[in-house]
């Protein structure tokens, strides 16, 4: 269906994000094509909610456009600040659901298992292990994420949190054990007493 | 020594459910974004000069409004000095060349002298 030929073909999100500046109206699409997914991506695993998801997703979109102008070539990746920025905002309202009421019954249903009962129990494993995130200190959360839920390598997650590889290890070795023991107290009531995974 | 933690098993479980959670942007979400870039992307600094007319650069070289009324006025102070020149403006015509002089070449003088001039 897409007849036009793409003349940012292959090019770098970086060049893209200059065209943008340089007022280049298409940029700004092939850009949001690039980006959004992955950013509505991130930010849905790490809230386990859709509609704050798209709330952060917009955002992180935002804050692309405004940087734009001011991008220096070079110094960092496109993909690379993009996942820094989500990490941050996605900690920002983890922080506040700390302690505040859980989002069982606002969240929204995720598009990721075949049967009704499936999905509800899907959503509500994602929405436990995104309130478990959200008591974890912001660092660990954002390694642990990054690591776990993007499958990220540990020298990427260094460059996106400005840190040592070391430091990453550690965060997220912290945090994963962190996380295993609040999710233990929920096992049940997830359903891995019965549904052991394989 | 690795300790291991009994619930990892239930960890890695939930973070590979995590990984594999399906969601694509919808039109709604994807068009706030184009929005949103529209409203804040930098326009271009050069503008293209927009076109002027011959009526325009005629004014635009004579010096605007204010001229083109200053020379319509000139012109038609100029109209009124011609069909009504005012005495002074007589007098000093008369200065530089001459008191008015007025021939009649039907006076009687005339004729008759022609007259005259067919008698004789």
């Amino acid at each position: 269906m897409n007849a036009s030929p793409d003349p940012f073909a292959g090019a770098p999100d970086e060049a893209l994000l200059v065209a943008y500046a340089n007022g280049d109206g298409q940029a700004a699409r092939i850009l949001t094509a690039r980006l959004l997914p992955r950013i509505l991506a991130q930010a849905t695993r790490m809230l386990g909610n859709q509609a704050e998801a798209e709330d952060v997703a917009q955002d992180a979109m935002m804050r692309v456009w405004k940087i734009a102008p001011d991008w220096r070539q070079g110094e960092a990746q496109v993909g690379t600040w993009v996942y820094r920025v989500v990490a941050n905002l996605c900690t920002d309202r983890l922080r506040k659901r700390r302690g505040g009421v859980s989002l069982d019954q606002v969240a929204e249903p995720l598009d990721a298992a075949p049967s009704v009962v499936a999905q509800m129990q899907t959503q509500e494993r994602m929405t436990a292990l995104s309130d478990a995130l959200a008591q974890l200190p912001d660092r660990q959360a954002q390694a642990v994420s990054l690591r776990h839920l993007e499958g990220l390598a540990n020298p990427e997650i260094a460059q996106i949190m400005d840190i040592s590889v070391r430091s990453v290890e550690s965060l997220t070795a912290r945090g994963k054990r962190a996380l295993a023991d609040i999710m233990a107290g929920r096992k049940a009531e997830l359903g891995y007493d019965d549904d052991e995974p394989e | 020594m690795t300790m291991t933690n009994p619930n990892d098993d239930m960890l890695d479980d939930l973070f590979a459910q995590a990984r594999a959670v399906k969601i694509a942007p919808s039109d709604d979400l994807m068009a706030r974004v184009l929005e949103n870039a529209d409203a804040v992307q930098p326009k271009p600094a050069f503008m293209s000069a927009p076109q002027v007319g011959l009526w325009a650069r005629l004014m635009d070289a004579i010096g605007g409004w204010p001229a083109v009324s200053g020379l319509a006025a000139a012109t038609v102070a100029g109209v009124w000095v011609g069909v009504a020149p005012p005495a002074s403006v007589e007098d000093l015509t008369a200065s530089f060349i001459g008191d008015e002089v007025s021939i009649s070449l039907f006076s009687n003088d005339l004729l008759f002298d022609a007259g005259a001039l067919g008698d004789g």
